[in-house]
């Protein structure tokens, strides 16, 4: 391009993202977006259409997890961005890198309610990392730089850029900004000798994994610690995959669906490492008997979250990746912890799953466990939310955290799809299954049709119990069997349905199908459906009820007294 | 408890809608407020909060804000003293 030769907004909005190496956008088109999806046309950046902006800024999310960079996603005004908000949401609860661009009407419309007019940049206060509204051209390459470098910076988190229309057909000479550069968070050298002390002090210490280890960039730092230490673990839904499954003292998940030895060695430890974790409630259960004797080594990039819900003794607000390798040094070969170690090994082999299940009908966990040890090792899986998601939690187990991409903080159903489609286009030689719930599939279910457009080799694994099952199963514990608008008995032919996407795939109903028809969908050249009719009488066991502690696990048919 | 807080943001149209949004959000209740344009166009925000929970909940969330460059914790009769000038 010559110097001073002039350009459009909308085109210097394309140009913005294939500087930052985008190749991939997510949208749908809509009248004040128009001028954009126009720079679009012919462009080096692909894009993929979604059949719904939630759909669209999910792939996006899927993209940004399976891959660690940033999504990217498009979408009209009005309708079109009221459509991203829960997607958005999700990203912030899960602190996704996302970069939403928005067309607006024009700016000399706005506040007049014209057609397909709302107020985005007020919407996405509540929903996102930070947000814009471009109402002077020339701010329109420094605006997109800096959401960029806020969405992936720190904590990440969604970022929203709403532009004008008048904005996107106004001329510009294409400058690139002067780049800020973002500080990392140092520890303080007070704070790593403290938590030292802790350390050494300690002789039952439990670490407590979260997903900003994967985030943070710090899973090769986190093992690395475990194998100097030997310190035992236990990971978060969004934590699953920063240690490798067959660690020796990594117990699994914790919290109101985790494993007993996992629930059980957290309450009895004497020094609880928090690593990129935040103490949510489905994590703690009742927050006052936590870990309750324990003393707590909080470690995260977001000093907001050190002190929120549960005080530390030390806390250190920096990037793990830093913080780790000190402490490794520090204490590597230096703690006196082995019989707590064969301890909670005795844990592990106690409270194993038990994967024998009586009667010919099919028992979820034990066709997830038998899935993940067929996955190859370039695979993905998504989900939704609700039993199923849960099962996967407990029974899969995965290399790394890109390869589990489950909603975690908002718990959003219809998002298994979408980000299963956003991670095979990050990542197009992995194998991707989305493992979704009868209830959680119909919810976006329209993107099939992105896989029809463009022959993604997505496989999806339909589990059907033909209710919203764990609505069900609070309502059959907590609620006297009161079983109100969760039968999903009605439910449509999957497999016909698929079929108009021009999707294959087979029902099975017996266990003793199971082990073919997985093989069949994995072996599958294209996108596949296994619709699995399983067991509906299991439940998701274990369970904290709400309000209880977590050493108080319901793991059979209890009422509620 | 009440607590009064001294913000100072960036000029956006938008700031104040943020600042009361997480003030509300993390459970505080506004009870006073006085918003100045400095001479350097920034824009210092005084609240009185009240609320059960320790400031820092808010505070720590406050400064999360990406146009928001300070937030002080003041001593309590200074808010009086400048709504009051």
């Amino acid at each position: 391009m010559e110097v001073g030769q002039k350009i459009r907004g909308a085109d210097a909005v394309i140009k913005v993202l294939a500087a930052h190496g985008v190749t991939t956008v997510f949208g749908y088109p809509g009248g004040a977006i128009m001028p954009i999806y126009d720079a679009l046309y012919g462009s080096p950046v692909e894009h993929l259409l979604s059949r719904h902006e939630q759909g669209a800024a999910f792939a996006a999310v899927g993209y940004a997890r399976a891959s660690g960079k940033t999504g990217v996603c498009f979408a009209t005004s009005g309708p079109g961005a009221t459509n991203l908000i829960t997607s958005l949401a999700d990203a912030l609860l899960d602190s996704v890198p996302l970069v939403a661009i928005t067309g607006q009407v024009s700016t000399s419309v706005i506040g007049t309610d014209a057609f397909q007019e709302i107020d985005v940049l007020g919407m996405s206060l509540s929903c996102t990392k930070h947000s814009f509204m471009v109402t002077d051209i020339n701010e329109l390459i420094p605006t997109l730089y800096r959401a960029f470098e806020i969405a992936a910076s720190g904590r990440p988190g969604p970022v929203l850029v709403d532009i004008p229309k008048d904005i996107q057909i106004s001329e510009l000479e294409y400058k690139t900004p002067l780049q800020s550069v973002t500080e990392e968070l140092q520890a303080d050298s007070a704070d790593l000798v403290a938590a030292v002390e802790l350390l050494k002090a300690s002789k039952k210490p439990m670490l407590y994994v979260g997903g900003g280890v994967g985030m943070g960039g710090a899973v090769a730092h986190l093992r690395e610690f475990i194998r100097q230490t030997q310190v035992p673990s236990v990971a978060t839904l969004k934590g699953l995959g920063s240690i490798a499954h067959d660690t020796p003292g990594y117990l699994g998940m914790l919290g109101m669906h985790g494993g007993k030895a996992a629930n059980l060695a957290v309450q009895e430890c004497d020094l609880l490492i928090v690593v990129g974790a935040r103490f949510d409630d489905r994590v703690t259960g009742r927050l006052a008997s936590f870990a309750s004797n324990a003393k707590v080594l909080h470690l995260d990039i977001d000093a907001a979250e050190l002190g929120k819900l549960r005080q530390p003794d030390v806390a250190i607000a920096a990037e793990l990746q830093c913080v780790l390798p000190h402490l490794t040094e520090a204490v590597a070969g230096q703690l006196n912890i082995d019989s707590w170690v064969n301890k909670v090994s005795a844990m592990e082999v106690e409270h194993r799953w038990d994967y024998n299940h009586p009667g010919k009908l099919i028992f979820a966990p034990a066709m997830l466990r038998r899935l993940a040890n067929k996955l190859p090792e370039d695979s993905v899986v998504s989900c939704d939310v609700g039993q199923h998601q849960m099962w996967v939690a407990q029974h899969m187990w995965f290399r790394r955290p890109e390869d589990h991409l489950s909603s975690a903080g908002l718990g959003t159903m219809g998002f298994g799809l979408p980000a299963a489609i956003g991670a095979q286009i990050a990542r197009p030689n992995a194998t991707v299954v989305a493992v979704s719930g009868d209830g959680s599939f119909m919810m976006n279910v329209q993107e099939l049709t992105t896989i029809k457009r463009k022959k993604l080799p997505v496989k999806i694994l339909l589990v059907d119990n033909q209710k919203l099952g764990m609505v069900k199963q609070w309502q059959q514990l907590f609620f006297e069997e009161r079983y109100s608008e969760t039968d999903l008995s009605d439910n449509p032919n999957f497999i016909l349905m698929a079929s108009a996407f021009d999707i294959p795939g087979k029902t099975i109903t017996q266990a003793d199908e199971v082990e073919q028809a997985l093989d069949e969908m994995l072996n599958a050249p294209g996108p596949y459906m296994l619709h699995v009719a399983i067991d509906d009488a299991f439940n998701v066991w274990p369970l904290v009820p709400p309000g209880a502690s977590n050493s108080d696990m319901m793991d059979q048919m209890e009422k509620q007294t | 408890m009440m607590h009064n807080l001294e913000i100072i943001v960036k000029p956006c149209p938008e700031v104040l809608e943020r600042v009361l949004r997480v003030t509300r959000h993390r459970g505080f209740k506004v009870t006073q407020m006085q918003m100045l344009t400095n001479n350097d166009a920034s824009i210092a925000i005084s609240l009185m909060v009240e609320a059960e929970r320790a400031i820092e909940l808010l505070t720590n969330q406050l400064v999360k804000l990406i146009d928001v460059t300070q937030c002080k914790v003041l001593p309590n009769n200074q808010l009086d003293k400048t709504v009051n000038a």
